[in-house]
């Protein structure tokens, strides 16, 4: 029997806010522990909630950008449960009236064929303390540090759409750019801005089936969700292949021994209207408004790109994945810088660059008015692509514009057509067999000719003009 | 060392600001955040805890020149009159207002108990910023006095948004200025439903307060709330889900006694939970909990149960212009004693506790000896004074009509 795997995620995304959900604290869980902390997010006695207008704006971007309805009322409740990580014995969320119902996410299949995976709601939510498990002594102890403890998080509930891993990692991926278009939140799994867990559960192919599902938490990356999507379904069709019962529980995903491993029985906390906070009333005008002030979301920028660009539709994908790359791009082409000479430096040798030194395109030295600037040179001949690739190198750890560069080692490259035209002719006189190879219809052989005369001339010559002066001087001796 | 008869705390210090409470003694409860104070709330579970700032209320009753007497015993988190002293520091002239939890009619009750005006402050008109509570969308902070000028003016002072509180209404708080009573232009419903629980003479005294109401020119009629015995079931499925949430903070890590014998964190809560609260407070929260993970459909009916009850007083009150209801009174003896069941706490307050489920303000009036119902109450060996209930943030226009009835003699000494 051929089984299908029936996925819904609950992807939890920190807003970049300047402050908590219902307080005034920073918003910065990476601090010195503890610093980030006031009566209400220690939930001292007297303590009172009050909602972030800036998170309410930031989670109704994300909504707007993913798609979803905004609800024109929608309410806090409180998830009742005991655990060391939320001190005052709930977490504050949406549990009954969400701020956004609906929406959906487009991807390309593994077949090219366009999909649509649908979100069921999207509600706010704090996040909870972080819990530091260490040993003093011999003693176990258990450290709280409350920095995170009402951080602003939306959290994203899918439909049961997915049927692949590739469907899952392709969603998050999607998700991320969205988000990040929006300016909502870096959307980073490894540091955790963006966290995603898996509800899981097979059934026989053509059937609708809905079976008893396994949570799966602690997946890192988007290649883990979709690792341990795979491990689960395999998994699950080995138990109902040997007769075994799948069991309604929560795994954690094992990235070492890549393996989903028991970690809890499935629990459902009860959810209470929080009497503390006022519910949330968004009139349309209000709803218009965010809308007004949404980004150009990254579908429509591609297809833009490819019309203003004349980009092919994958070149244009790939630009527009991340608000910063294609940013950079634009501002680049702004600059004067042809757009497929911007690309193909971007991706040939700036991306690679920053991510080997770990940086990223807005934190780089090599800012778009930089390398603009080097690329307008290159383009007008003033230097030539061995020496624009050092230039590059060197921007990275100088603060001298490139041109101070390009004088200060030596790069300016000579297109004068006859500056080199002794040393051509030395090279035509001293390389008989290339000459002879190339007049025999040997093409590769200019090229052997014309690296002699850039050698000869250290690098100074213009390798187009040397070439075509080459060939001028190849005619006239025949 | 010899425990004070009234004050958990006095405050050592006297008031430095100027204002319009200037010379004016508040005495607060202990479940009000003063900086430095001990805030227990009358609880073993807050053994310990000194507040880190103060409440809004505290902030602006010291603005505006009061000075903190300081804090009386109060029943364990303000649930019900055991143990409370509330109202005992006017009797003793030590304060000239006190602040009283008012989570099912404690303040009114405890007004009545020491024969002063209790005034119940609409839900939101107050910033419940620093109110160490039980139920945050029922109680608030009561307000007690012999004169209803000293609830007036620290109302003037204590009402309003402080942007701390999102429950209270962003635009304008009440206005208190004195207001002009035109009687024949105020009608007044008495509601029938609400004399169900009287004995004769209580009965008697109530008719005799409303015919009072009509003698001094009020229209005043009959007014009917056929679901009225459903207040007290709303109330106490929503009350005590309110608290078993707001309870859950309490679990012994920061403050409060650590129950010893513990083997993980989880058995730390539950033994230390056990040994802290009392009985009475201990079974409500049960009963919370039993809604909350076993029951919550029940919850949920009491939800819009409390929607159509808020709907059928808006209904009534666009009839009239204020509502007439007795207080009975002879449960207060009771409610203050050292131990008391559940049930009993909620019978004695079932004529109070309308007015939490609904969130509007009610204005105690005491049955003073001179008015018709004082000496029929006392006649018939109950006591039996008068509520007044008014519209969502009507403080100020409820405040003016017990000023009225004052003057004339009526519902008060």
């Amino acid at each position: 029997m051929e089984f299908e795997a029936v996925v819904g995620l609950e992807i939890h995304v920190e807003l970049n806010c300047a402050t908590k959900l219902f307080c005034d604290c920073p918003n910065r869980p990476g601090d010195e522990p503890n610093a980030n902390t006031c009566p209400t997010c220690l939930w001292f006695p007297g303590a009172v909630p009050r909602l972030s207008r800036q998170a309410l704006e930031k989670a109704a971007l994300v909504c707007l950008a993913l798609d979803a309805e905004l609800q024109p009322r929608s309410a806090f409740d409180q998830k009742v449960y005991y655990y060391p990580d939320q001190p005052k014995g709930y977490q504050l969320s949406q549990a009954h009236l969400p701020l956004a119902r609906g929406g959906n996410i487009k991807i390309t299949g593994e077949d090219g064929e366009s999909q649509r995976l649908r979100i069921h709601h999207v509600h706010m939510e704090e996040d909870v303390a972080k819990l530091v498990h260490e040993v003093e002594g011999r003693v176990p102890i258990s450290l709280v540090d409350f920095n995170r403890a009402g951080a602003p998080l939306v959290e994203i509930v899918t439909q049961p759409d997915f049927r692949t891993p590739y469907q899952a990692m392709e969603f998050l991926k999607a998700l991320r750019s969205q988000v990040r278009y929006v300016g909502a939140s870096e959307c980073n799994m490894e540091d955790g801005t963006m966290r995603c867990d898996a509800n899981i559960s097979i059934r026989p192919c053509g059937t609708m089936q809905m079976n008893t599902k396994v949570e799966v938490k602690n997946m890192n990356s988007v290649r883990h969700v979709g690792d341990a999507i795979a491990y689960e379904m395999g998994r699950q069709i080995a138990a109902v292949q040997t007769g075994e019962a799948v069991v309604l529980q929560t795994r954690l995903w094992d990235p070492d021994k890549k393996a989903t491993l028991p970690m809890r029985a499935k629990f459902e906390a009860p959810c209470i209207p929080d009497p503390s906070i006022p519910a949330i009333e968004l009139s349309s005008e209000w709803v218009e408004r965010m809308r007004a002030g949404l980004p150009e979301m990254p579908a429509a920028r591609a297809e833009r790109l490819v019309q203003q660009y004349e980009l092919t539709r994958e070149e244009a994908l790939l630009l527009s994945a991340e608000p910063e790359t294609v940013d950079y791009f634009e501002t680049l082409v702004a600059q004067g810088v042809a757009p497929r000479m911007g690309l193909h430096w971007m991706t040939t040798q700036l991306l690679p660059a920053v991510r080997e030194r770990q940086q990223n395109l807005v934190t780089s030295p090599v800012t778009p008015m930089r390398l603009a600037a080097l690329l307008r040179l290159l383009a007008d001949d003033a230097i030539n692509a061995k020496a624009a690739r050092e230039v590059l190198t060197t921007l990275f750890t100088s603060h001298e514009t490139p041109e101070a560069i390009v004088q200060a080692q030596g790069f300016s490259q000579i297109s004068d057509r006859t500056a080199f035209d002794d040393i051509i002719d030395r090279v035509i006189d001293e390389q008989i067999s290339a000459v002879a190879n190339y007049r025999g219809g040997q093409e590769r052989a200019l090229g052997f000719l014309v690296g002699q005369v850039m050698q000869a001339s250290r690098g100074k010559a213009n390798p187009k003009v040397v070439r075509q002066r080459l060939l001028e001087k190849l005619d006239e001796a025949r | 060392m010899v425990m004070d008869p009234i004050f958990f705390y006095r405050n050592p210090a006297s008031a430095v600001a100027e204002g319009t409470l200037q010379g004016l003694r508040v005495a607060i409860q202990p479940n009000l955040a003063v900086e430095g104070w001990p805030t227990e709330a009358g609880s073993r579970a807050l053994l310990g805890y000194t507040a880190p700032e103060d409440a809004t209320i505290v902030r602006r009753l010291r603005a505006h020149g009061a000075h903190l007497s300081g804090s009386t015993y109060m029943s364990e988190l303000g649930f019900g009159l055991v143990n409370s002293r509330a109202g005992a520091a006017l009797q003793s002239r030590e304060a000239d207002v006190e602040l009283v939890l008012d989570f099912m009619g404690e303040g009114r009750l405890a007004a009545a108990g020491a024969g002063v005006y209790g005034f119940k402050p609409s839900y939101g008109l107050m910033s419940r910023y620093g109110l160490v509570g039980l139920t945050p969308s029922m109680e608030c902070c009561g307000v007690l006095s012999a004169d209803l000028g000293g609830i007036r003016a620290v109302l003037q002072a204590v009402a309003g948004g402080d942007g701390l509180d999102f429950s209270v209404p962003e635009e304008e708080a009440p206005d208190f200025a004195p207001q002009v009573i035109d009687p024949p232009m105020i009608s007044v419903g008495v509601l029938a439903e609400a004399r169900g629980g009287l004995n004769d003479g209580q009965n008697e005294a109530f008719a005799l307060a409303s015919a009072g109401l009509a003698e001094v020119g009020f229209a005043v009629r009959e007014v009917s709330l056929p679901e009225w015995s459903l207040f007290e079931v709303v109330h106490r499925i929503v009350g005590s889900v309110e608290a078993s949430s707001a309870t859950g903070r309490y679990d012994s890590v920061r403050y409060g006694p650590r129950a010893p014998g513990a083997k993980n964190w989880n058995e730390m809560y539950l033994l230390s939970r056990g040994a802290d609260f009392d009985t009475l407070l201990k079974s409500y929260l049960i009963q919370g909990a039993f809604f909350q993970f076993e029951s919550c459909e029940a919850f949920q009916d009491a939800c819009r149960l409390r929607a159509r009850l808020v709907g059928e007083v808006q209904r009534l009150l666009s009839e009239v212009d204020f509502l007439a209801l007795p207080t009975v009174l002879d449960g207060v003896a009771s409610v203050a004693g050292a131990s008391i069941l559940l049930d009993a706490t909620y019978t004695a307050f079932s004529s109070t506790l309308f007015a939490n489920v609904t969130g509007q303000p009610v204005l105690y009036m005491p049955p003073g000896p001179a008015t018709e119902m004082g000496a029929a109450a006392g006649a018939a060996g109950g006591a039996c004074g008068l509520q007044l209930a008014g519209p969502r943030l009507s403080d100020g226009s409820l405040l003016a009509l017990g000023e009225y009835l004052q003057s004339t003699g009526r519902g008060g000494e």
